[in-house]
């Protein structure tokens, strides 16, 4: 037996790797340290509601209309729901794993971003770059359609820039004449039927 | 619709009819969860006959308890008592059948007692006391009226797991200063206490140990744990949505915690009636053995480590880490594999990942066969192991240990055969269980084991189909739950969830395998010597700490002595010298 062990010892020799003087290699696909580009980054909060531990979060100031976007390394897991949520592919898991720091801060990300005012009663609302985001793929969208004249297109634009409540109030005769066509006999009051 | 379309009957009809027969109109409520899932709600006063009938006639086997404050629901506080049932040895001449069966019972708010199931059936003791401590049900006729979770200082009548009871972040004060925990007392000319702990034998967690002795000789042995109870179900409940649970279950053990993940998620498909992809089945089958490997090695490497053979700890460790490196290179990471969303995996097997797996399977079977040999051949290896810590069948039929513990003593019991889920009924493998009921018989089935993981490793790597691995698009329906449980390296794990109607979990009791095997540990430390304590507890694997230091108190002298673990460790590695002589 000890002759054998020996002989085991001897073949396989030094296993103990020298890191961290000589860094380890991780597998393709290791899930290290989310890296993030606030360029593309549109502040819609979907990484957010989906980060397990609220390593993400998200702050709104109505009042002076900033939201700003943070990341705290510090209660991140690596688990990559940020990443798979992203419409925009502003977040991706990098392969960096060596955290480790004095300060809290080095562990911090922020981004601050500018929120749209409505175009009716200049409250704050969405995220600037958000509402400018699904503009642009409805564009896409209703380019083709047929059925949309130009004209039809800008009002439902218009209104996308409207705050929910303003916005509301806006369609309600739209909204109002169709719930008419539809069940003549239900009267809309105010918004609500 | 079911987990598995192909499944249409429901099992364990025959087990719902006796009991029917036998109790009459105490039953009052029979609801499916799943095909092998059912529940019946029976009148509180008869709870202990009912759960005895289904242990003893039925051949059950106690998975879990699972209290939960149902007020908002239906005013009352509700007790589950999952038990797997699983027929007699003989089948009476019919096929063997098996179902989770769970007893229900509705405990009124105004009258927060029930009668306790521990005097018929002991499995249940330490739910029991859990109930107590979480819910404030008072569990009438219970021999052990210590608590279990909660520590010594926490407020007498704030029970967490209430839903009117506190914020998951709530810190009371501190209620008292000193420890009340009372240990048993045991007396006799002769006896010696020896305390172990709060800091474990095995791993890097609290629990403490108390041995009595007549010399060198245990006589009994009591024990607590719980010293840092991380309040997750409680986290889960208030604070995550439902399908972030997968990531908390991770997080459950840092061992087996992708087999807590499956069994979480597999509770919710259950409860949601979603159907996982069928190459889904086989990755998660991957990943859970992938983890049974490493899992066995370290055990292996420890079981050296005990015997005084450290070269060969070092080796398992050396070889081990392959099987780390299967682990990042299959999920992205060593450990908290993150791999499963509600309705199947997040990642795919490509090809390239799938030959290098198998290339390192090979090489882990030759490399660890060597291994297992030399370990064999050292020379007091069988000396040291046989006869020790001895689980006596009897004990462990009525403690219902699980995983090697229990086959370990002869009963060839094994979730991923009784309860197959995943794709453990798709691929060919051999169960492993000894009748040697001693430290040696669960060494030899962890090596056995180890080899039929890689096993099936490479044959689900082989046969698995192509196609999707994830189901999307499926309705949260509140209130439904359901029963998840996986075969984990140290026994089956099990989680009971209630949807809420919010996002959430109203309720997620979760039980890791070690709880089952515990209680029966006293019994394995009975008639041994205490420089085999470090060795027996090692043989149950157990998932939470290092018994820092030790108390011996020796009843003959009416003395205590404490001994720093590490003392008691190296005795147990040289046998020279005894800590308690001097
Ligand atoms: S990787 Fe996971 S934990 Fe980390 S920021 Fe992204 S979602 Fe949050
Ligand atoms: S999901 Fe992407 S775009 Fe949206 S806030 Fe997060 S990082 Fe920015």
């Amino acid at each position: 037996m000890v002759l054998k062990l020996l002989r085991e010892v001897l073949k396989v020799g030094q296993a103990t790797v020298p890191y961290p003087f000589v860094p380890v290699e991780v597998a393709p696909g290791f899930r290290g340290k989310p890296e993030y580009n606030p360029e593309q980054c549109i502040a819609c909060a979907a990484c957010t509601i989906a980060c397990p531990p609220n390593a993400l979060s998200m702050e709104t100031d109505l009042e002076n209309g900033v939201r700003t976007w943070s990341l705290f390394y510090g209660r991140c897991i690596f688990c990559a729901r940020c990443e798979e949520v992203c419409p925009t592919g502003a977040i991706k898991l990098g392969a960096d794993f060596e955290l480790a720091s004095f300060t809290r801060q080095d562990l911090t990300v922020q981004a601050e971003f500018r929120l749209a005012e409505c175009q009716r009663c200049g409250a704050y609302f969405a995220s600037a770059k958000e509402l400018e985001h699904v503009l642009a793929l409805l564009d896409q969208a209703w380019k083709g359609q047929q059925s949309l004249s130009e004209d039809d297109i800008s009002a439902r634009k218009a209104l996308l820039r409207l705050c929910p409540e303003c916005r509301r109030k806006v369609d309600l005769p739209r909204v109002k004449e169709l719930v008419h066509t539809a069940w003549p006999a239900v009267e809309v009051l105010d918004g609500r039927i | 619709m079911m987990l598995r379309p192909e499944e249409k009957t429901q099992r364990g009809q025959r087990y719902v009819q006796a009991l029917r027969q036998q109790f009459g109109t105490i039953i009052q409520e029979e609801t499916w969860q799943a095909p092998e899932q059912v529940t019946l709600t029976v009148d509180l006063n008869s709870l202990p006959a009912v759960v005895d009938a289904a242990y003893h006639q039925h051949g059950g086997w106690l998975s879990v308890v699972a209290g939960n404050d149902e007020r908002p629901l239906n005013g009352h506080f509700a007790l589950y008592y999952v038990l797997s049932v699983e027929g007699d040895e003989t089948h009476n001449g019919s096929e063997p059948e098996s179902c989770y069966l769970i007893v229900r019972a509705l405990v009124p708010p105004n009258k927060p007692e029930f009668p306790a199931v521990t005097p018929r059936v002991p499995a249940a003791v330490w739910y029991e006391r859990e109930v107590r401590d979480m819910f404030g049900l008072q569990p009438v006729g219970l021999p052990d009226e210590r608590r279990l979770v909660l520590p010594d200082d926490w407020p007498a009548d704030l029970h967490p797991l209430r839903k009117d009871a506190m914020d998951y972040r709530y810190r009371p004060a501190p209620e008292t200063e000193d420890e009340t925990y009372e240990f048993f007392d045991v007396q006799g000319e002769g006896v010696l206490q020896i305390p172990l702990g709060p800091l474990h034998i095995t791993s890097d967690e609290p629990g403490h140990f108390r041995l009595f002795v007549d010399g060198e000789h245990i006589i009994d042995a009591d024990y607590r744990l719980f010293y840092v109870h991380r309040g997750m179900e409680k986290l889960a409940e208030t604070r995550m949505t439902y399908d972030q649970v997968t990531f908390l279950a991770d997080r459950i053990c840092g061992i087996c915690g992708y087999a807590h993940n499956v069994a979480y998620s597999n509770s919710i498909e259950r409860a949601l009636g979603i159907s996982i992809p069928e190459r889904a089945h086989y990755i998660r089958t991957i990943l859970l053995e992938v983890e049974r490997l490493h899992s066995h090695l370290l055990n292996l490497g420890l079981a050296c480590h005990f015997v005084g053979f450290d070269t060969g700890f070092m080796q398992f460790f050396r070889v081990r880490e392959k099987s780390m490196k299967m682990a990042e290179l299959l999920t992205g990471t060593r450990k908290t594999y993150g791999m499963n969303l509600i309705g199947g995996v997040r990642r795919d097997i490509l090809k390239e990942q799938r030959l290098q797996t198998l290339q390192w399977c090979k090489e882990l079977r030759q490399e660890v066969s060597d291994l297992v040999g030399m370990l064999l051949e050292t020379p007091n290896i069988v000396q040291r192991t046989q006869n020790v810590g001895r689980l006596e069948p009897q004990v462990a039929r009525e403690y219902s240990p699980v995983g090697p513990t229990l086959r370990g003593s002869g009963f060839p019991r094994d979730i991923r055969v009784i309860h197959p889920y995943s794709a453990y009924d798709r691929v060919p493998w051999k169960l492993t269980y000894k009748d040697g009921c001693d430290v040696l018989a669960r060494t030899l089935i962890r090596a056995e084991e180890f080899f039929e993981s890689l096993s099936m490793v490479e044959r689900c790597l082989d046969t698995m189909p192509d196609g999707p691995i994830l189901t999307e698009g499926f309705n949260y329906t509140p209130h439904r739950y359901a029963l998840g449980y996986v075969e984990a390296p140290r026994g089956e794990d099990i989680h009971w969830s209630m949807l809420g109607d919010n996002q959430k979990l109203y309720r997620w009791r979760c039980r890791a395998s070690s709880y089952n095997n515990w209680p029966s540990l006293r019994y394995m430390l009975q008639n041994n010597t205490i420089s085999d304590a470090p060795l027996i507890v090692a043989s149950i694997d157990p998932c939470y700490s290092c018994t820092e230091r030790v108390t011996v108190v020796d009843v003959r002298k009416k003395d205590v002595k404490i001994v720093p673990y590490k003392e008691l460790e190296r005795y147990c590695r040289e046998r020279k010298d005894s800590p308690l002589k001097a």
